[in-house]
């Protein structure tokens, strides 16, 4: 749905590109995560798929069409594309009302259609319409203004998000429950979702598709799983952190590490371990832990289909971060 | 409207030094006052005790600046006559209002953290204010006086029409005898005169602001 | 005692010398209205002027920064300049001579100074993340400009309207001398003919105006201001 082209970007007084000579597409229904150290280029990208940057070289494409040519100038463009920003920038002057309606005012939507709209947007984001629609923002919690960014971003039903580090300005708990709430939305909206982080644990979390900067490159693109697996060099692996194998086993589902089996072994329903299938194998090893086991069964809903023993994830694991033991 | 060369560097160098004279003293003195008044009450009003006087001191102050200084001599006439000392008081009272603003907005400017961590560390309140709040709100104070001085020069110069002297008094005759070199020169002067001491009021602002926060 | 004989004689002192001027007022009733409304009159125009050519000024240097520099270096040296000198100095002009038009521009560039200061400082106060927000979400440059910028300047730009009214108000006073007729009259040949009933009724009649007009401009400012601004401490 989004393509970038060789896109280049050269601030004018630099040498180095800002962005070097990216191509990449992201898919329709997808979020796609750019992360990477702080001026990797991951934020100029963003801001040149809504054009508030232009490209010095290459091109990007929504659907197809250059961006370039899309409507009769950048305005209309982006009035089509959410956005959403890290220091959120809600329109002090104006109530949260106000503020979430603010595109679809733009674009000229019917004041009958408009309130309605809003009332579901700020119900959708967790807030209480009745308590909030006429409040300011400076009468707001950090974590209350951010889920009005997202109302906001959300107003006119954009089939495309950018988010620069949404969550980035609350605190650690408020941000990992805003990232939980924002992926139940997302199962319902399956918006095309362009999202900017520096948390390599935010982007694994969130990510469909995780693209890692460095310095203006590309340097590797994947699913979460691919790239915990298979990092292709030592920034990756680095970025990734020492505990590259433990994460991965969060993703990975109990039911791919399976050794499979007929009957119980009599350990297993003797402390009752048992976990389902779709459980992340983390949850096995939680188990093993709370349960002094060795061993868990796991389950398939209604039948037992095998065991995960704590040899077989320590294999696991040493075969994928073995090379720094 | 006439304008001679000689005559004008004849007015700038002979008539002038006594009247330029006369209003530097015009504008020190009521600077001076002007900032011993404004400056303490304005950072009593930061004080726990006396912040609710706030709102009403400043509207007095604001008046100040608010009716014109001639009007000021107008109204003490009957107590100060015409005069020197009529001219100062009305000056003084209309230098009153941006050092006294500044001097808050500087002194409520300094950074919440600083004055809790010095508080911390054990400084009562008087040792707080002279070596934590008043310096750093240096440059914003002197920015108020500066506006002060300005504001002081230009008004001083109605000081001539009340008998007080000062650079007014050539001007007015350059307009009384239509001589524009009177009134060009007086111009000067007194803009230098508002210039230089603009300058040297930097100087000492630069002087009494600690180091990190210089520009 | 001793002290209620001196408040006594203080208290006729106060009536003698002060309440003359309201007799004065009511002896001159016509030439007090005159020179009101030609006192406000001027003002107004001053005014006009002043926000038309100040904010628009103002709103460019805040977009076309290389321009600030020049504007408030030339802004700084007008308002140096003082009433009288620059008075004098437009009667010099042969066109302009004495009178009304002389007075209206020597005071419309003293409203330079704080209109152009307070309509940039305004205008730079809004942050950068509420701007980025605006674009990004699709408003045009003009869009931002009037929905964003300006109302969220406006409070600090309507302060400015108000200093400069204010102190358009009193350096009016001295226009009287380039051949104004305004209420600064009674105070200048008040003072030529030591008639304290004529200074003090031409001081307290421009002070009332300058105090009511201060007070009123203050209620408006303050109605005009959004509340989600209110909290904004006031420099």
């Amino acid at each position: 749905m989004i393509k970038l082209v060789n896109v280049k970007k050269v601030f004018p007084g630099t040498v180095t590109p800002a962005v070097n000579e990216i191509s990449f597409e992201i898919n329709e229904g997808n979020i796609c995560v750019f992360v990477g150290p702080s001026g990797c280029g991951k934020t100029t990208i963003l801001r040149m798929i809504n054009r508030l940057l232009e490209p010095t070289d290459g091109d990007i494409y929504i659907k197809g069409q250059k961006v370039k040519d899309l409507g009769v100038n950048p305005d209309q463009l982006r009035r089509e594309i959410g956005y959403v920003i890290q220091q959120i920038g809600l329109m002090p002057h104006r109530t949260i009302e106000q503020n979430v309606a603010l595109v679809p005012r733009l674009l000229k939507w019917p004041e009958n259609k408009i309130k309605p709209r809003v009332k579901y947007l700020l119900e959708m984001v967790g807030l209480e319409p009745d308590k909030v629609s006429k409040k300011y923002p400076y009468q707001l919690s950090g974590g209350m203004m951010q889920r009005v960014g997202v109302a906001r971003a959300l107003a006119a039903d954009p089939p495309i998000m950018l988010m620069d580090e949404p969550f980035g300005a609350v605190d650690p708990i408020l941000r990992e429950k805003l990232q939980d709430e924002f992926l139940k939305l997302q199962k319902e909206m399956k918006k095309t979702i362009c999202f900017v982080t520096h948390d390599i644990n935010e982007a694994i979390k969130m990510g469909d598709h995780i693209v890692i900067m460095n310095k203006g490159k590309l340097v590797q693109h994947g699913t979460p799983m691919e790239i915990l697996a298979n990092p292709v060099n030592d920034f990756v692996k680095n970025l990734l952190g020492v505990d590259r194998g433990t994460k991965l086993l969060e993703l990975t589902k109990s039911e791919e590490m399976v050794e499979r089996a007929e009957e119980i072994p009599t350990e297993i329903s003797n402390k009752n371990c048992f976990i389902l299938a779709i459980d992340p194998v983390q949850r096995a090893l939680e188990l093993m832990m709370k349960k002094d086991a060795d061993i868990v069964g796991v389950h398939d809903g209604n039948k037992f289909i095998g065991t995960i023993s704590w040899e077989n994830i320590k294999k696991h694991i040493n075969r994928i971060s073995g090379d720094e033991a | 409207m006439e304008f001679e060369m000689d005559r004008f560097i004849n007015t700038l160098i002979d008539r002038s030094p006594p009247h330029a004279l006369e209003h530097l003293q015009l504008v020190l003195i009521p600077l001076v006052i002007a900032f011993i008044i404004a400056f303490p009450v304005a950072v009593l009003l930061t004080r726990q005790r006396f912040i609710k006087y706030t709102d009403r001191v400043m509207a007095f102050f604001n008046m100040g600046q608010t009716i014109p200084p001639l009007a000021v001599i107008a109204i003490f006439f009957p107590f100060l006559g015409l005069g020197r000392t009529p001219a100062l008081f009305a000056l003084t009272i209309y230098a009153l209002l941006p050092i006294a603003r500044n001097t808050l907005a500087g002194l409520k400017g300094v950074p919440r953290e600083v004055k809790e961590a010095a508080r911390g560390m054990g400084m009562s309140e008087w040792e707080m204010l002279l070596r934590v709040e008043i310096p750093l709100s240096m440059p914003v104070v002197m920015a108020g006086v500066k506006i002060s001085v300005v504001l002081t020069s230009g008004t001083a110069a109605l000081g001539a029409l009340v008998g007080g002297g000062g650079m007014g008094a050539v001007i007015f005759a350059g307009i009384d005898f239509f001589r524009a070199e009177l009134i060009i020169a007086g111009t000067l002067i007194i803009a230098a005169i508002a210039i230089i001491l603009d300058r040297i009021l930097t100087l000492l602002s630069n002087m009494l602001t600690p180091p990190h926060m210089k520009i | 005692m001793m002290l209620l004989n001196s408040g006594f004689r203080w208290f006729v002192y106060f009536y003698e010398e002060y309440l003359g001027f309201v007799s004065f007022i009511f002896r001159r009733f016509d030439q007090v209205l005159e020179y009101s409304l030609n006192h406000f009159s001027l003002v107004l125009t001053v005014t006009i002027f002043s926000l038309i050519l100040w904010i628009s000024l103002g709103l460019l240097i805040s977009r076309y920064e290389k321009l600030a520099n020049t504007a408030f270096g030339i802004g700084n040296i007008l308002f140096v300049i003082p009433s009288i000198s620059m008075f004098g100095v437009f009667i010099t002009i042969p066109m302009l001579g004495l009178g009304r038009t002389s007075a209206t521009l020597a005071l419309v560039l003293y409203a330079m100074m704080p209109m152009v200061r307070n309509v940039y400082r305004g205008i730079k106060s809004v942050e950068w993340p509420i701007i980025e927000a605006g674009r990004g979400m699709g408003m045009s440059a003009r869009q931002i400009l009037f929905q964003i910028q300006i109302p969220i300047a406006w409070p600090v730009i309507f302060a400015g309207i108000r200093i400069t009214v204010v102190m358009i108000t009193g350096i009016a006073t001295v226009a009287t001398y380039i051949g104004e007729r305004n209420l600064g009259r009674f105070i200048h040949h008040g003072i030529a003919r030591e008639s304290a009933d004529m200074i003090i009724a031409g001081a307290i009649l421009v002070s009332i105006i300058a105090v009511i007009m201060d007070y009123v401009l203050g209620k408006i400012e303050h109605r005009i201001t959004s509340p989600g601004l209110r909290n904004k401490e006031e420099l």
